[in-house]
């Protein structure tokens, strides 16, 4: 048989998903028996016109991690995705927009700004600001566009599967490879990992009453390890994540923070984490429920923590 | 009474993100009071008008 040639990209994202990647482990020596890495900017010296010059759908499978937030991500997407018969979003930026696509609650000119003139480390008397285009002695020099708003990479080209987290474990990561290379790939679209249900059902805390009088944030208690982080006023996301994770955060004792991504038949993941939260306020007086909500910081970051851009309404409106 | 939990956090994280409190509206409207029923929609939808469609300006 034929090896499969396998492309690995990045763009709007850390490194992490790289990592991850590896994390796999030994197993790394099986996927290269039967895989050839055509493509992988952190690792192999490919450049952008190698790509160009292969064939339409010459990759088998492309794993493409990072959220879409400049023109030059957008290109490599679509390259990429006419190169690839299959073509995955790795990770929580690909599939949702990721912590970059927090982003949205601002907008380009908002983000130069605070990034190159106001923040205290910043030296910049002449206030520049990063042009596409600049002309200096030597010729023209041109940068990527950056977009007013980051979008996922399935809002960008068509994808076929989804390998979610923040990074994906490792055992995430070998699941869908092996489904690769034993060609045995579950329905187009499926989000793949050991367990569709929520995070709440790989996690072994006990649940009993859920009933809150105050949100905590985490260097705020030191919470009982037996006992749902949720009900002991913790905002742990684990109820309105998809699990498969085995649930590493909460088992820390650190609340989920969401980035699996959506339950199956979820549209959007931050609506259904702030109504399971809303649901375990233990109050009817609309005073102290108000109270109890002041108590709640950033809301938007803690329930669209890797969504935002993925969610109903994408962004923020900036007046 | 979920949702007279729902509606205030659900306003709060609206106003992050920069969406006009008018848009979102509780009340509470017993099945015999149609005529204030009536009215609240008419006010809401009045209401909305004036906004206009939603949109972001990014």
């Amino acid at each position: 048989m034929a090896k499969l040639k396998l492309a690995l990209y990045w763009a709007s994202s850390c490194g992490g998903c790289e990592i991850a990647q590896l994390q796999i482990g030994d197993k790394i020596l099986k996927l290269a028996e039967v895989a050839d890495i055509v493509f992988w900017p952190v690792a192999i010296d490919a450049k952008y016109k190698d790509v160009e010059a292969m064939p339409e759908k010459s990759i088998d499978v492309c794993l493409f991690n990072g959220a879409i937030r400049t023109s030059e991500q957008e290109h490599m997407a679509k390259m990429l995705r006419e190169k690839s018969k299959v073509l995955i979003a790795y990770g929580a930026c690909a599939y949702g927009g990721g912590i970059p696509g927090l982003g949205n609650m601002f907008n380009r000119e908002l983000i130069f700004e605070r990034a190159y003139l106001e923040t205290p480390s910043t030296d910049n008397k002449e206030k520049v600001l990063p042009q596409t285009k600049c002309k200096v002695p030597e010729g023209e020099l041109t940068l990527p566009e950056f977009y007013d708003t980051v979008k996922t990479l399935g809002q960008t080209v068509d994808i076929d599967y989804v390998i979610p987290g923040c990074p994906p474990e490792a055992r995430t990561t070998w699941l869908a490879l092996e489904a690769l290379i034993e060609g045995k790939l579950p329905p187009k679209g499926t989000v793949i990992t050991h367990n569709a249900k929520a995070v709440c059902d790989d996690c072994p805390k006990k649940r009993d009453v859920k009933k809150v009088k105050k949100f905590y944030r985490t260097f705020e208690i030191m919470p009982d390890p037996e006992i749902c982080l949720l009900e002991q006023g913790l905002l742990c996301a684990g109820i309105a994540t998809r699990g498969g994770c085995e649930a590493p955060c909460p088992q820390a004792n650190m609340p989920c923070t969401g980035c699996y991504g959506p339950v199956d038949g979820v549209i959007d993941q931050g609506a259904h984490f702030l109504s399971a939260v809303a649901s375990v306020i233990d109050s009817n007086d609309p005073d102290e429920i108000q109270r109890i909500i002041d108590g709640i910081y950033d809301p938007v970051g803690t329930f669209y923590r890797y969504s935002l851009p993925d969610s109903l309404l994408r962004r923020a409106k900036i007046k | 009474m979920k949702e007279a939990r729902r509606i205030p956090l659900l306003k709060k994280m609206l106003g992050q993100l920069g969406i006009e409190e008018e848009r979102v509206r509780l009340d509470w409207v017993s099945a015999s009071e149609a005529d204030r029923f009536a009215s609240i929609v008419d006010e809401m939808t009045e209401q909305i008008r004036e906004l206009g469609p939603f949109s972001h300006n990014s």
